[in-house]
């Protein structure tokens, strides 16, 4: 008996000091990452999956790719897939140029190879289109699904193994087929892009509930709301409020740019065209404290008849607001920059 | 559901409805390619999956007495088979391309394009497109999603979609009628019931325009506002269709429960018809009495085996509205079967259902009343019929085992699905269609050698 038994203590001591030398193995780069001011790859274990949601035309592209932009130039090898069938997602990461969409590629019939649907940008950035039918012909939500399980299927993921992936979706989450990057195995973490108008908090609302929906069955979880397009503080203000009103939380503000707009027009990134600016240097923020938030959470969104209460709520202090503005336009304009320094401090707070 | 007949006890509403076992009809594409191919002529285009031609001759056309598509359906159906590709990106081109080969290829009075599920989805503009070939073809576009409902529905939308892009108004034609309500493949007998009706009425200088089963079947189509009368033979299918025609050409209408089976039965709707269409009732009384006089003189030739082999049995019905009012009242009030329960499988509307419920209590002769049940689902209408005492079973094809558990109970398939007979031109409507059923009864269980 006892004969048996020694190797087998043997065996499990050799197996307890082997797992107390992983653990600190890893316990040591978990420190090393919070101790860390800037990113370490290395700590980065698992692909980081987030998706980027927003109302049409509310600079979603924008902030997804500046974030891009500012990630890869953090060491990480970041991959960015635009979920519309627009397809200009990643415009800016390519010099404003076009590039063929997963779904050009199954239209056209032929054998489909990795490197017609991934195509390299700034600083090595994958950028990926899934791309859509014509405005008004069949059905673009099913064409997001297609292209999705598509990547699955030839397992672009595996063959390029990013550290980070950003989906960049249609944000009003109309149908089924826009709710696919939320749903289980896609992202993990959620943001939506927001102005302070109604509309635009209209479409993260419905965003809130596809997510509700969603995370029943192990899908996404909400990380934040970028609040876009900020140019006064009763902009922000709004935003707060709604993040207030719907237990969710900020990841940050950034102000309307010229900055941006120039860049966009050399079909480019605010960190490639003009990296020194203030600008990219807030879009830099942005991506580190997304990087570093680990929170997720199920929001909760307001009903139809609460939304609309409580935007008329910001009715009355919106025409306040309207005619002290009138009064100060004979005023010399400040720089929006000079408010909107980043406060990561008071962002953090709120995050769960 | 709760009947104001104290007499006839009516059991209620499944309490599942989402789910369902081998209901008793396909969608409404299902409906819509089988009025196409019932009407001579007429090619059916596709604008769907593959499966949904292939699925309406399995289920649907195998399902009505083993029949095969005929020439234009089946598997010679032309389709325009749309696959992902034609979701994500649309299927408009595909079905361009496709009405023009089938125009070219396949012969035909008239090109239907029904189009499925996928187009009704993804948006397609079938019209449009269906539009351009007005000037090369006859043609229709029918919009039937399958989800919108079922065979019913389908037959349903054929006619309304011909009343709005196919029918002009024509000048009334004295004592021409329409018939409608009889679903090709989805009524067992229509064609010959059709055919019999047809000739009973031609006998009273009716001019009946039964649109189905005849070699003109575009130009029926055409002369459907020429009728004086629209005649549906449904408790509630083609009512739409019926009131459809007399808000576009003005044309009255009359619905009569169900097809005319037995000389009773038949008397009845010739006469509540000539009265509409003002035909003297000496007329008609006469060729009734004629009618009659051969009906009631051949069923004495089964009086002995009614007697002696299967006498005044319990019987339970399982078939659409139509054909269980007939059945059952031909069965009960001609040749003294006593009704044990009906089950009604053609899903009615809730405000069709007091009209079924009072067809088939108050207008039963017999002291014994039926349970009436409404019930499309082929599990639940099996345990339905389990502790109760019948000898007879008119059924469809799915009920064929239950009854041959019961031992000695008699089963006919007279309802859809019935895989179990070949039916062409077998008819149980008008005087003679009684016998036809009693021979059909009984010849299951006259002998056994």
């Amino acid at each position: 008996m006892r004969l048996y038994l020694r190797p087998i203590l043997s065996l499990s001591v050799r197996a307890i000091f082997a797992c107390f030398f992983i653990n600190k193995y890893q316990a040591d780069y978990y420190r090393l990452s919070l101790k860390s001011a800037h990113f370490e790859v290395a700590i980065v274990t698992k692909i980081r999956n987030i998706a980027i949601y927003g109302k049409g035309g509310i600079g979603k592209s924008t902030t997804s790719s500046n974030i891009s932009a500012a990630l890869s130039e953090e060491g990480y090898k970041v991959m960015q897939i635009g979920c519309d069938p627009k397809s200009d997602s990643t415009n800016t990461l390519r010099g404003g140029r076009f590039v063929p969409t997963v779904l050009d590629k199954l239209r056209s019939g032929k054998r489909i190879e990795t490197n017609e649907i991934v195509h390299e940008g700034f600083n090595g950035i994958l950028c990926v289109e899934t791309g859509g039918p014509e405005p008004g012909v069949g059905c673009a939500g099913r064409g997001i699904i297609t292209a999705i399980e598509l990547l699955k299927q030839k397992k672009i993921i595996e063959e390029f193994s990013p550290d980070i992936i950003i989906y960049d979706v249609l944000g009003d989450v109309v149908c089924g087929g826009f709710a696919m990057p939320i749903r289980e195995g896609v992202a993990e973490q959620v943001y939506t892009v927001s102005s302070s108008d109604f509309m635009s908090l209209y479409a993260s609302n419905n965003l809130f509930k596809g997510i509700k929906k969603y995370s029943k069955s192990g899908g996404a979880l909400f990380s934040g709301i970028i609040g876009n397009s900020i140019n006064l503080p009763i902009n922000e203000e709004i935003i707060q409020d709604f993040a207030a009103n719907t237990k969710s939380t900020i990841a940050g503000f950034v102000p309307r740019s010229l900055t941006v707009a120039k860049a966009e027009l050399q079909g480019k990134t605010t960190i490639e065209a003009d990296p020194d600016s203030d600008q990219a240097e807030l879009y830099r923020n942005l991506a580190r404290k997304i990087i570093s938030n680990e929170s997720r959470y199920v929001p909760a969104p307001l009903g139809t008849d609460e939304l609309k209460a409580w935007a008329e709520s910001w009715y009355d202090r919106l025409l306040q607001h309207n005619k002290n503005q009138e009064q100060q336009d004979t005023e010399p304009v400040k720089s929006d920059l000079k408010y909107y320094e980043l406060k990561p401090d008071s962002a953090k707070a709120k995050v769960k | 559901m709760t009947s104001n007949n104290s007499e006839a006890s009516v059991i209620s509403e499944p309490k599942y409805p989402e789910v369902m076992e081998a209901p008793r009809y396909s969608c409404a594409l299902g409906g819509a390619i089988s009025t196409a191919l019932g009407i001579f002529g007429t090619v059916p285009i596709l604008h769907s999956g593959a499966g949904c031609g292939q699925a309406h001759l399995n289920g649907q056309a195998y399902g009505c007495g083993e029949n095969a598509g005929g020439p234009q359906g089946g598997t010679s159906t032309p389709c325009s088979c749309l696959v992902e590709e034609h979701v994500i990106f649309g299927g408009e081109n595909k079905l361009r391309n496709l009405i023009q080969s089938s125009i070219e290829l396949m012969d035909g009075d008239l090109y239907a394009v029904i189009s499925g599920c996928v187009p009704a989805l993804t948006g397609d503009d079938v019209e449009s497109v269906v539009k351009e070939f007005k000037e090369k073809a006859n043609i229709i576009s029918i919009k039937t999603a399958g989800f919108i409902g079922n065979s019913y529905k389908g037959y349903e939308l054929f006619f309304l979609s011909t009343i709005d892009q196919l029918l002009k108004p024509l000048p009334v034609k004295k004592g021409r009628i329409n018939i409608f309500g009889v679903v090709p493949y989805q009524h067992l007998f229509w064609k010959g019931d059709l055919k019999v009706l047809k000739g009973t009425l031609q006998r009273l200088g009716i001019e009946a325009n039964i649109i189905l089963r005849e070699f003109n079947g575009l130009a029926n189509l055409l002369e459907i506002p020429a009728a004086e009368l629209n005649v549906v033979l449904s408790p509630w299918n083609g009512h739409e269709i019926a009131k459809s025609l007399q808000e576009k050409f003005g044309t009255s209408y009359l619905t009569f429960p169900g097809v005319p089976v037995g000389p009773k039965q038949t008397s009845n709707f010739l006469l509540q018809l000539a009265g509409r269409l003002n035909i003297p009732e000496e007329k008609v009384q006469e060729i009734i009495e004629e009618e009659e006089r051969i009906a009631y003189r051949f069923i004495e030739y089964l009086g002995d085996v009614h007697i002696l082999g299967l006498p005044h049995p319990y019987f339970a019905v399982v078939a659409d509205s139509g054909t269980a009012i007939g059945v059952t009242q031909f069965l009960a009030n001609e040749m003294g079967y006593l009704p044990e329960t009906v089950i009604i499988t053609d899903n009615p509307p809730q405000e069709a259902r007091a009209e079924i419920i009072h067809q088939l209590s108050v207008n039963i002769e017999s002291i014994f009343k039926p349970d009436i049940i409404f019930e499309s689902d082929s599990h639940k209408i099996r345990l339905k019929l389990r502790d109760r005492s019948f000898l007879v079973l008119l059924a469809s094809s799915l009920e064929k085992f239950i009854a041959a558990d019961l031992g000695a109970t008699v089963h006919l398939s007279v309802s859809f699905p019935s895989f179990d007979r070949l039916i062409l031109e077998r008819s149980y409507a008008g005087f003679g269609g009684g016998l036809n059923l009693m021979e059909d009864i009984l010849s299951k269980t006259v002998a056994p050698l």
